[in-house]
């Protein structure tokens, strides 16, 4: 009966192996890989390391459905939209931004949900580290952790307060639970906003161990801002000339102009006493061929280089316009011309072109045929253009890195039709220069002129320095933004200071002219116009002078009542009123 | 009880002392005989003779003869072949003559169903049983394109790119996320994309709840495929082989550069532009009131004589002197080749009473039309048992390949067929110096020279290596028991690596740096089944019953690491020390789990009534505790209808049964290990952030990357089936009838609606939850006529047709969500009611054909002459988002094989043809090659020609406009739409075999020849390439139906052989 027996023990042996098996529940217990869970991040280090990404989403890139229109320079939403500059490339070419030029946007224009996805993303990021720092244990300091992100979700709404206008706030206690919002509340956004702000003046301390923090001084500015733009003068003024007396940089420097322009926007010289709060940017390291996953390069600008052969790889996008390079002629005595700026020939025109007197910034934030662009040699003209037809003949230039720097302060990142350039030229989202010209508006509405014109003057007196200056015949020393040799200036500069300010009305008109000069190319000109009411007048006069000579501003009109905001994507009011609520009501006129 | 077990264990004495008696009184004996024809007494060659009631069995040869070792104690020997019913004759004393009666039906096919194998006469549910000999008629580089069209249910989409992914579809779409069915090789999970199909022996399809027995992973149905096995007897030796060409095809109707600047012309004085304007004319073809083509593009517009055109001159970067192409470039033809082919496949095959084998070895030799795409496959296969003693077989599958395959991105503006229509005809492929010309010139658009991106990719590596198989045991023992256990998988490795050149003549990108990435990724699965199987008969009643285990495991890594900066882009040069930028590097893991224990019952009375009845109960890793666990039931019952006495007596049915099955099934899909749980992480581009200022070295922070669902679980499917099949008038005629409806409930959906928008989730990444409700109903019929004239003319016709409708049913947080956009325009929508990928945008109803028809119709932003004119969806008035509609659906109405085969005398004949009727391709190709305002580049032909003007109005093509806008090119519109309705001869051959007189003297017993064509001719109205398009992305079912520049499939003409000796 052996035989019998083994004839049993190989089958009986299996079945036991396999209940033996089913009883390992460790079989299906399959942590996820590569993650963390919330416990262990709950701790100091963990509530850091999500302020620190939250802080990420500054450059408004990082997050699914990012892209141009997200740009922490808001190249589109300030700059396109505006009298600065064109969309440029080929009119079909992100003929999203097309529809900028000649406000032609609808709700469904594709690429417009970019700026709402990363800034809403990024207030939650922030609301996630609060939310985490509630359950953390050892956290070092709370209120300067949660001052940060309070200060950073404030920003974020403010963004998109400008840019889409009736929003929801996304605080702590809107999430995917709690979908009761709606976007009609204005007033109780703002009142959201300002509370954030104010508890980050509150709580946040004047030195922060790292340059790219917000300190107290950098969160008085956004709410003098914020202020300025409620039209709070008093409020805005009261903080705006604190921190001019008193305002420092996270590392103790005193607010100050730099002394030359273009420090401003040159890599090396990034985090100066200027620069108020940036958003910061960084090359090679690790990111840049992240494909997919959003460098942390100057990604949203990665467009607005010359069109080819010069800096950047690609793509020709974001033109000064002619009105803007036009803008910058001075009158005999330095003073710009304030009424007349479009008469007679026009700046760099490539048959008969302007002689006279120009403020010297033309040749920092506009690059012009024989004018040297940085160390790039004499800017070659319309062959960095990509459809001179339709962008004009100007090249943008604030956000281009020397080439000495290439490889230093950029690095490739490839997209599938190309390789392209990353630079780490930080973004400025309020500088000193700003901080003083806002300040100049709200010492006029306290009846103030003669301090007044003092900020503008002080600007003035900055960009009349001639070592500032671009020359020709000499080499650019990218370190400091200036030319070695300073003999010849590159075309005729001249630049004085205000003498007088007679009355309010030119006083405010020279500050607004001195904002378009100092900030132009740098993403505040149309929410300026639209700030001061003056947009019907302004740009429609402005898309009369060139509809002749423009395709894309052809049929361009700026529609009061409506085109103040920029509508609420068609996708977002299909997504959140879905299932019959109402949440988002969609912007006047669109 | 007690009484029982005694008889069984003197049973078992009787059996094991039987056995010993029987080992020292008789020797094995040799047996040999004949088997020839009873209906035309020729010899049966080939024909497979077992000793019944053993494994031991041989085959004729070609004059019909065999010989058979007989073990000790039997004396039954079972004579089948293909055609034959099988008999079974007793072994007397002297040679065993068999006379074959002609096969009634292939009803006795033994067919597997899913842990067992039942006779063909025996299923219950919806199974297609592919013929496999017709299946392997098709030269095709992947398991899954054979398959294509033939079995009712199964919709296998390719493109024509060697080594391309398919989409299978049993029985249409049916979830947002994953809808490849499961795939099973000789019982484990399996691949099939990289199956050599000459190994195949059998290929079932389980299309309904037949598949319940798959519980967890059944829901998009079961490819069930067995290899093939050493049959005893001598040892087989097998050769196919084939060599042809794949033909480049016509390609596009581009417009020649003389055209296109005529249209550039017409298109700036649409746009109210005139001669002398600042923006008139172009930097090629001059500022005059009609272009003139210019002597080179570089120096831009230039003629002979332009003294920077002096070859002295060249320079790469600044003056790179291009000649102007006047006659224009035809980039397709650039692009293609005839392109050669080979398959060779070498098998030798034995086996005796203790073992067998099969062994293979496979070399696929496949060149893609598109110059430097190929696939190489070498594989080897090995399939052995033995069988120790009577009651235990072991044995072993094991295939392993080695694939170099290096595919490039289909379906996008970049990819090369997409390119070859948007680069402009005026530019020469090369410059006067030899180098690649480009847009980089002015005025030429954007495009590439896709010449120049498809060499650049000649040194890119692929490199799959894979170990596919299994091992097992089956035991035999209480008589009816058999315990069967199987442990087996899939091991690969893919190693690759590819270098971006810097396309220095392209307007793009023409000034970075060159990089170099290297990637590697490792997966593997493994299954462990073990599997208890009672069977017996009492009486009248078969019953089987089976019960068992399975444990499932799949897994993968990955690491990629890039670089930047090389001084030398020579190919050995690349490696990632070489380079001199950055250095970059990411990589994943995951790990996924299920533990299932599943049960089976299987009961016949009198053959005729037939129940099936299975559940399976499966836990999966990647649900919460508490939700992981599904239990899958499953019920089918036949009645075979002929074998009842009222029918019997009616000679014109052969066979007739009833089916109806009723299960469920379900899938976890493709829902990752992170769903339950709220996760965070840290990644470069995402989190990092240079808070110090540094401009190189950000500090690492982290973000919300994954929010989770607990209570996530199963996706449920409910299916029923209702089935005849039909073998009549004298087996002449046979057809099977599904009529099915499938309920999904609680679909794996990811929430981007409401919940998941970034104002309430931030940019984590959003769990399946589930959520969406979905219902196909489909018909499927498939038929066959066998018929003959004379003795020599033999034919058979089949077809098949699947034609399913797919219904949204319900949504969560909603009635719908937005699809696939392309170019920031949304494509598709989708909703309740609707079918999956329906194309949602506005509705052309012809073109403005005056400023007065503008005026009296609804207001429409960028209204002119010329552009479309939209349909006023609900009458207010104006046109705006809320008159977007329902423009098109791209799911077929039906889709249909038909196989021809026929033979007369040593000559052989087959056709195959698969069609799909009804359903729209969004053709996005059409946004480059109509609108050139969109970069310039190549435009079609017909658009140069026929567009309209005010003068030329009787058109469909609008204007052309220096500038898309709203009414043109910048809108989702039915403009876009084609009719994907196609024909298409899959393939055609006539072979001729060699008579085996002539052969056997040289030692062949069988040698054919033929010639093949595959993919000879396609009747369709597409304006597109090739109406056989697959999703951009397989894995998801919103870019389903649209086209953005497809690998076509092309004709081809091969020449092969088939030996046997």
């Amino acid at each position: 009966m052996k035989k019998k027996n083994y004839k049993f023990l190989i089958p009986i042996t299996l079945i036991l192996a396999v209940v033996a098996f089913a009883c390992g529940k460790s079989f299906l217990n399959r942590p996820p890989l590569g993650t963390l869970n919330p416990q262990i991040l709950a701790t100091d280090k963990g509530v850091q390391g999500l302020l620190i990404g939250a802080y990420s989403l500054l450059d408004g890139e990082g997050v699914a459905g990012d892209g141009e229109l997200s740009a922490a320079s808001n190249w589109v939403f300030g700059g396109v939209a505006s009298d600065d500059a064109y969309k440029g490339s080929d009119p079909s070419d992100f003929a999203d931004i097309a529809a900028v030029e000649d406000w032609t946007i609808t709700p469904s224009t594709g690429s417009f949900p970019s700026k709402w996805v990363a800034m809403y993303s990024a207030a939650q990021r922030c609301n996630d580290v609060l939310k985490i720092m509630r359950i953390a244990t050892g956290i070092s300091d709370t209120t300067v952790i949660a001052a940060q992100a309070r200060f950073l979700r404030a920003f974020y709404h403010m963004e998109l307060q400008k840019v889409y206008g009736h929003i929801v706030f996304a605080d702590e206690s809107v999430d995917p639970t709690h979908t009761d919002v709606v976007n009609t509340d204005d007033a109780g956004v703002t009142a959201k906003i300002i509370a954030d702000l104010k508890f980050a003046v509150d709580n946040l301390p004047e030195t922060m161990p790292d340059a790219g923090r917000v300190n107290k001084s950098a969160a008085k500015a956004f709410l003098g801002k914020y202020y300025l733009y409620q039209k709070d003068y008093a409020d805005a003024y009261t903080l705006f000339k604190d921190i001019i007396a008193n305002g420092k940089t996270p590392g103790g420097a005193s607010y100050a102009l730099m002394p030359h322009y273009f420090s401003n926007f040159n890599p090396a010289q990034k985090n100066n006493p200027e620069s108020v709060f940036a958003a910061q940017t960084s090359v090679q390291d690790g990111s840049s061929v992240d494909w997919g996953g959003d460098p942390n390069g100057n990604y949203g600008d990665i467009l607005n280089f010359p069109y080819t052969g010069g800096p950047g790889a690609c793509c020709g996008f974001y033109n000064p316009s002619q009105d803007l390079a036009n803008a910058y002629k001075t009158d005999a005595t330095g003073l710009p011309l304030l009424d007349t700026w479009f008469n007679g020939n026009n700046v760099s025109d490539p048959t008969t072109p302007y002689v006279g007197n120009l403020d010297p910034r033309v040749d920092w934030a506009i690059g012009r045929k024989g004018i040297p662009y940085l160390d790039w040699g004499p800017h070659p003209g319309d062959s960095w253009v990509r459809n001179p037809g339709a962008d004009g003949h100007l090249s943008p230039k604030k956000d281009v890195y020397a080439s000495s720097q290439k490889g230093g302060f950029t690095d490739q990142g490839s997209a599938y039709w190309a390789p392209t350039e990353l630079t780490a030229n930080n973004v400025d989202l309020i500088r000193f220069a700003d901080v003083l010209l806002m300040a100049a508006e709200c010492a006029v509405q306290a009846g103030d002129l003669p301090t007044a014109m003092q900020y503008v003057n002080q600007v003035r007196t900055r960009a009349a320095n001639p070592t500032g200056w671009v020359y020709a015949n000499s080499d650019y020393d990218a370190a400091s933004a200036t030319y070695i040799k300073q003999t010849t200036p590159a075309d005729t500069y001249k630049i004085a200071n205000y003498t007088s300010f007679p009355d309010a009305t030119y006083a405010m008109k020279a500050i607004k002219f001195e904002r378009r000069l100092e900030l132009s190319m740098e993403g505040h000109r149309f929410f300026d116009l639209v700030r001061w009411g003056d947009a019907n007048t302004v740009l429609n006069a402005y898309y009369d002078r060139w509809r002749a000579i423009l395709p894309l501003k052809k049929n361009a009109h700026w529609t009061p009542n409506k085109n103040e905001l920029f509508p609420i994507p068609q996708g977002e009011l299909d997504k959140l009123n879905s299932d019959g609520k109402i949440r988002l009501v969609q912007n006047k006129g669109y | 009880m007690r009484q029982k077990l005694d008889r069984l264990s003197v049973r078992v004495c009787t059996v094991v002392i039987c056995m010993l008696i029987s080992g020292t009184l008789f020797a094995q004996r040799k047996v040999s005989g004949t088997v020839t024809s009873a209906k035309t007494n020729q010899p049966v060659s080939f024909a497979t003779v077992t000793v019944k009631g053993t494994n031991v069995a041989t085959a004729t040869d070609i004059s019909g003869a065999f010989t058979i070792s007989v073990p000790s104690g039997k004396n039954v020997l079972t004579v089948s072949s293909v055609g034959f019913a099988d008999q079974d004759v007793t072994i007397g004393s002297g040679p065993v003559n068999v006379s074959l009666a002609d096969k009634v039906s292939s009803l006795d096919e033994i067919v597997v169903t899913g842990y067992t194998a039942q006779k063909k006469k025996e299923i219950t549910g919806a199974v297609s049983v592919v013929n496999v000999a017709d299946m392997k008629q098709t030269p095709v580089g992947t398991g899954e394109e054979a398959l294509q069209g033939r079995a009712s249910g199964l919709t296998v989409i390719t493109s024509g790119q060697p080594g391309a992914a398919s989409e299978i579809r049993i029985r249409g779409i049916t979830t947002f996320n994953n809808n490849n069915p499961l795939v099973i090789v000789d019982g484990v999970r399996g691949d099939l994309h990289n199956i050599n199909s000459a190994d195949i022996e059998s290929v079932q399809v389980l299309k309904d709840a037949s598949a319940s027995i798959y519980g967890v992973a059944g829901a998009n149905g079961v490819i069930i495929i067995t290899t093939k096995r050493g049959k005893s007897g001598k040892a087989v030796v097998n050769y196919d082989g084939y060599y042809g060409v794949v033909t480049r095809g016509p390609g596009f109707d581009m417009a020649n550069p003389t055209q296109e600047a005529n249209a550039l012309w017409q298109s700036k004085i649409n746009s109210g532009l005139h001669v002398g304007d600042a923006n008139w004319g172009s930097k090629q073809y001059g500022i005059g009131a009609t272009p003139v083509l210019p002597d080179y593009i570089t120096p831009y517009g230039a003629f002979q004589g332009n003294p920077d055109a002096d070859p002295a001159k060249y320079d790469i970067n600044n003056n790179q002197i291009t000649k102007a192409n006047k006659a224009g470039t035809n980039w397709y033809n650039t692009i293609t080749r005839n392109a050669p082919q080979q398959n060779h496949n070498l098998s030798i095959s034995s086996g005796s009473d203790k073992s067998s084998y099969f062994f293979a070895l496979g070399y696929l030799d496949q060149e893609g039309i598109a110059d430097y795409s190929f696939q190489k496959r070498y594989s080897v296969r090995a399939n052995t048992q033995f069988n120790i003693k009577d009651h235990i077989r072991v044995g072993e599958n094991a295939y392993v390949y080695y694939k170099t395959n290096p595919i490039f991105g289909n379906q996008g503006e970049g990819s090369p067929f997409s390119v070859a229509f948007r680069e402009d005809e005026i530019i020469p492929v090369y410059d006067i110096m030899g180098n690649f010309a480009g847009t980089k010139s002015q005025d030429l658009g954007n495009a590439h020279n896709p010449y120049a991106d498809l060499y650049r990719t000649k040194d890119n590596k692929n490199n799959t290596w894979s170990i596919n198989g299994n091992v097992y045991a089956d035991i035999d023992f209480l008589k009816h028991f058999t315990l069967h256990s199987s442990f087996g998988g899939v091991i690969n490795n893919d190693y690759s690596y590819n270098f971006n050149f810097v396309g220095y003549e392209n307007a793009e990108g023409n000034t970075g740096s060159n990089s170099f990435s290297e990637n590697a990724d490792y997966n593997s699965s493994w299954t462990y089944t073990n599997t208890l199987t009672y069977s017996n008969i009492f009486g009248q009643h078969s019953v089987k019953v089976l019960v068992g285990t399975e444990a499932y495991s799949s897994s993968y890594r990955f690491f990629s690491a890039n670089r930047s900066n090389y001084f030398s882009e020579d190919p050995n040069y690349w490696v990632l020390n070489a380079g001199s930028g950055t250095q970059a590097n990411s990589g994943g893991a995951g790990n996924i789990t299920v533990w299932s224990q599943l049960a089976k019952l299987e009961y016949g009375y009198m053959g005729k009534y037939l129940l099936n009845a299975t559940v399976r109960r499966d836990q999966a890793s990647v649900f919460d505790p508490a939700f992981n666990t599904g239990y899958f039931p499953g019920v089918s019952a036949a009645w075979r209808v002929s074998q009842e006495k009222f029918l019997k007596n009616v000679s014109w049915i052969n066979d007739l049964k009833l089916r109806y099955s009723w299960g469920k099934l379900g899938t976890y899909s493709d829902v990752p290990a992170t769903n339950p749980f709220n996760l965070y992480s840290t990644r470069a581009g995402k989190s990092f952030y240079d808070i110090s200022g540094s401009s190189t070295s950000p500090y690492a922070g982290f973000y919300r990357s994954n929010i989770g669902n607990q209570q996530t679980t199963w996706e449920g499917d409910v299916i029923q089936n209702v089935g005849i099949d039909a073998t009549l008038f004298n087996n002449k005629f046979d057809f099977s009838f599904e009529w099915f409806q499938k309920k999904i409930s609680g679909l794996l959906y990811v929430n981007t609606n409401l919940n998941g928008d970034p104002l309430f989730s931030g940019d984590a990444q959003q769990p399946n939850i589930n959520a969406a409700d979905n219902q196909n109903t489909g018909l499927e019929f498939n038929g066959a006529y066998h018929g003959s004239v004379g003795r020599d003319f033999k034919f058979t016709i089949s077809a098949n047709i699947t034609s399913y409708k797919n219904k949204i049913i319900s949504i969560p947080g909603g009635d719908y969500f937005d699809g696939y956009t392309i170019r920031n325009v949304i494509v598709n929508r989708f909703e309740v009611g609707h079918p999956f990928g329906a194309f949602f945008g506005y509705k052309v109803v012809g073109l403005f054909q005056s400023a007065d028809d503008v005026a009296k119709s609804p207001t429409q932003t960028d209204a002119q002459p010329g552009v479309f004119k939209y349909a006023d969806i609900n009458g207010d008035g104006k046109i705006d988002a809320n008159d977007r509609t329902w423009i098109g659906d791209p799911n077929p109405d039906f889709t249909y094989g038909i196989n021809l085969s026929a033979s007369y005398k040593n000559f052989d004949f087959s056709a195959f043809f698969f069609g799909s009727q009804g359903g729209q391709i969004y053709n996005q190709t059409l946004y480059y090659t109509d609108f050139p305002d969109f970069f310039k580049g190549g435009i079609r032909r017909d658009v140069a020609l026929n567009a309209w003007t005010p003068t030329h109005t009787n058109t469909t093509i609008p204007l052309l406009r220096t500038a898309g806008g709203f009414s043109t090119d910048q809108s989702t519109s039915s403009y876009f739409l084609s009719d994907a309705s196609y024909f298409r001869c899959k393939q055609i051959q006539v072979g001729y075999t060699i008579p085996s007189k002539v052969l056997s003297r040289v030692g062949i017993d069988r040698f054919r020849v033929y010639v093949q064509s595959a993919n000879m001719f396609t009747l369709t109205k597409y304006n597109g390439l090739d109406p056989e398009l697959q999703s951009s992305d397989l894995q998801n079912t919103r870019q389903f139906g649209i086209d953005q520049g497809n690998y076509p499939h092309t004709p081809s003409y091969l020449v092969g052989v088939n030996l046997t000796f």
